[in-house]
C-alpha cells in the first residue's frame, strides 16, 4: 500500500494510513527524497498517528528519511506518535535521534513554521 | 475462566492464599505429620466417630460459655453451619487423608469464623478444651497401655496443629484484606494529571513509587499529553523520599516517550536523598530536565510556553467584599 503525499505550500504531508511493509517505507523514502527535490520543498511531515505499532525497521527507516530530507535542505518532523507506541519504543530502546517530534500534524507545522522563521532571521 | 466464576468461596479463597498440593504437603511435613501417626490415627478411628455429638457440644457450649464466643452462636444459620462443619471436621480428622480436600474444608469453617468476627483467642482455647475431652476418652481407651495411649493422643495432636495452622493463616489473611485493599486504592488514586494552563500539564508524585505505581503514572501521563494536547509537563517529586534504580529508568523511559510524542518534561523538587541515590545508582541524567523547586518549575515551562506573567491590580488590598 502506497503512502499519499500532500503538498501544503512549501511543506510536505506523508501521512501513513495503515501499517506498512518494509517495502513500502523503502518505497515511501525514495519518493519523498525525489519530491522535496522536485518541489523544493522546505519541510517533511511525517504522519504516523494511524500506526500501532513501530519496529526497529519502520523507527531506522523514518530517522532515515528524515535525514535524507534534510540533506535536501528540507526539515523532517515526525507526528502522532501515539502514547503506547511511544512507550514501547522506549522499552525497546528505540530512538528518532535529533528527529524533532510533535504531538499532531498542526504542532508539527507550527513546528516547521516556527524552524523556518529561525532560518529566515539567521538564527 | 469459566470455572473461575464457578467457584466457591472457599476454592477462591485457597487459589487467593496459594494453597496448592505442594504447600499441603510442606504444612504436614512441618507439624511432622507421618505414616505411623496415620497408623495410630487410624486405631482410634471408630472410638472417635462414636463421641461426635458430645465433642461438638463440648467445643460449642465452651464458645457459649465466653461473651468473646458469642458472635458465632447469636444468629441461628450461622451456629447451624458451624456445627455442622465441626462434625465433618471431627470425622474428617480422624480419616488419616489431609489432603486438598481437607483443606478446603478447613477453610469453609476459618472464613466462617472469620465473617462472624470469631476472637482467635477464644478459638484457640474452644479448640484446646475439645482436644482435651478427646484426649480422656482416648486415655480411658487406652487404660493398660497408658504410653501407647498417649503416643496415639499426640499423633491426633499434629493433626490438630496442623489444623490451627490453616486457621490462624486463614483470619489473619482475611484480616489483612482490608489493609491490601486500601493500598490499592490509594495506588489508584495516587496518580492525578492535572491541567494547570492551556497545554501545561503538573503531575505531582507523591509517596512510594513501586513499579506497579510507576507504570500508572506512565500510562495516565501519556495518555493525558495527548487528550490535553500538552506540550510541556511539569513533574513534582517533592514528596517522594526514596526511588530505586529500577524506578529512575522506569521515569526516564516515561520522559523520552512524553519527548517522543513532542512534550518536554521538567522535574521539580528532586530531594538531596533522591538526587544523591540517582547519582549513586549511575543513573543517565542527561536526558533529565530539572529545576529546584515547582515554582522554579512552573516558570520555566511558562517560558517554554511564551508566557509572560505581569502582575495586574493588587485585588488583595482591596477590602474583602464577604466581610462588609
Amino acid at each position: 500500500m502506497s503512502v499519499p503525499i500532500l503538498k501544503q505550500g512549501d511543506i510536505l504531508i506523508a501521512s501513513i494510513q495503515a501499517a506498512l511493509s518494509d517495502r513500502d517505507l523503502v518505497d515511501l523514502r525514495d519518493e519523498l527524497a525525489s519530491r522535496v527535490g522536485r518541489l523544493r520543498s522546505r519541510g517533511v511531515v511525517i504522519d504516523v498517528t494511524a500506526l500501532d505499532v513501530l519496529d526497529s525497521f519502520a523507527t531506522r527507516t523514518i530517522r532515515g528519511i528524515a535525514y535524507t530530507a534534510k540533506l535536501r535542505g528540507a526539515d523532517a518532523v515526525v507526528v502522532g506518535i501515539q502514547p503506547d507506541v511511544a512507550f514501547a519504543m522506549v522499552q525497546l530502546g528505540l530512538t528518532l535521534e535529533g528527529i524533532p517530534t510533535a504531538l499532531d500534524l498542526e504542532e508539527g507545522l507550527v513546528l516547521l513554521r516556527a524552524r523556518k522563521a529561525d532560518r529566515d532571521h539567521g538564527k | 475462566m469459566a470455572d473461575l466464576v464457578n467457584q466457591t468461596p472457599a476454592q477462591l479463597l485457597s487459589r487467593e492464599m496459594g494453597m496448592t498440593e505442594q504447600s499441603v504437603e510442606r504444612r504436614k511435613r512441618i507439624v511432622g505429620l507421618t505414616a505411623q501417626d496415620l497408623e495410630r490415627i487410624a486405631a482410634i478411628r471408630d472410638l472417635v466417630h462414636a463421641h461426635i455429638e458430645e465433642y461438638t457440644a463440648v467445643f460449642f457450649d465452651y464458645l457459649a460459655a465466653l461473651d468473646e464466643g458469642r458472635p458465632v452462636l447469636t444468629n441461628r444459620s450461622v451456629a447451624e453451619r458451624a456445627r455442622q462443619l465441626k462434625r465433618e471436621h471431627l470425622i474428617a480428622m480422624v480419616q488419616s487423608d489431609y489432603g486438598t480436600a481437607y483443606i478446603a474444608q478447613r477453610l469453609e469453617l476459618a472464613m466462617l469464623y472469620s465473617k462472624a468476627g470469631l476472637d482467635l483467642r477464644v478459638f484457640l482455647a474452644a479448640f484446646h478444651h475439645l482436644l482435651k475431652n478427646i484426649g480422656v476418652t482416648i486415655m480411658k481407651h487406652f487404660e493398660h497401655t497408658p504410653m501407647e495411649g498417649f503416643e496415639t493422643f499426640m499423633s491426633l495432636k499434629k493433626v490438630a496443629f496442623f489444623d490451627i495452622g490453616v486457621i490462624v493463616d486463614v483470619m489473619v489473611f482475611e484480616r489483612e484484606r482490608v489493609i491490601r485493599q486500601q493500598q490499592d486504592s490509594i495506588r489508584e488514586l495516587s496518580t492525578p494529571v492535572l491541567q494547570l494552563r492551556e497545554r501545561l500539564l503538573l503531575l505531582p508524585i507523591i509517596g512510594v513509587i513501586d513499579t506497579h505505581r510507576a507504570r500508572l503514572v506512565t500510562e495516565s501521563l501519556l495518555r493525558s499529553i495527548r487528550a490535553n494536547r500538552a506540550k510541556v509537563v511539569v513533574m513534582d517529586v517533592t514528596g517522594v523520599a526514596t526511588i530505586d534504580s529500577k524506578v529512575a529508568n522506569h521515569v526516564i523511559q516515561t520522559i523520552t516517550a512524553a519527548k517522543l510524542m513532542g512534550a518536554t518534561v521538567i522535574v521539580t523538587g528532586l530531594s538531596a536523598e533522591v538526587a544523591q541515590s540517582l547519582v549513586v545508582l549511575g543513573i543517565d541524567l542527561a536526558k533529565l530536565n530539572t529545576v529546584g523547586d515547582l515554582q522554579g518549575g512552573l516558570e520555566e515551562a511558562e517560558l517554554l510556553l511564551g508566557y509572560q506573567l505581569v502582575r495586574g491590580e493588587h485585588r488583595m488590598s482591596r477590602a474583602p467584599s464577604a466581610e462588609t
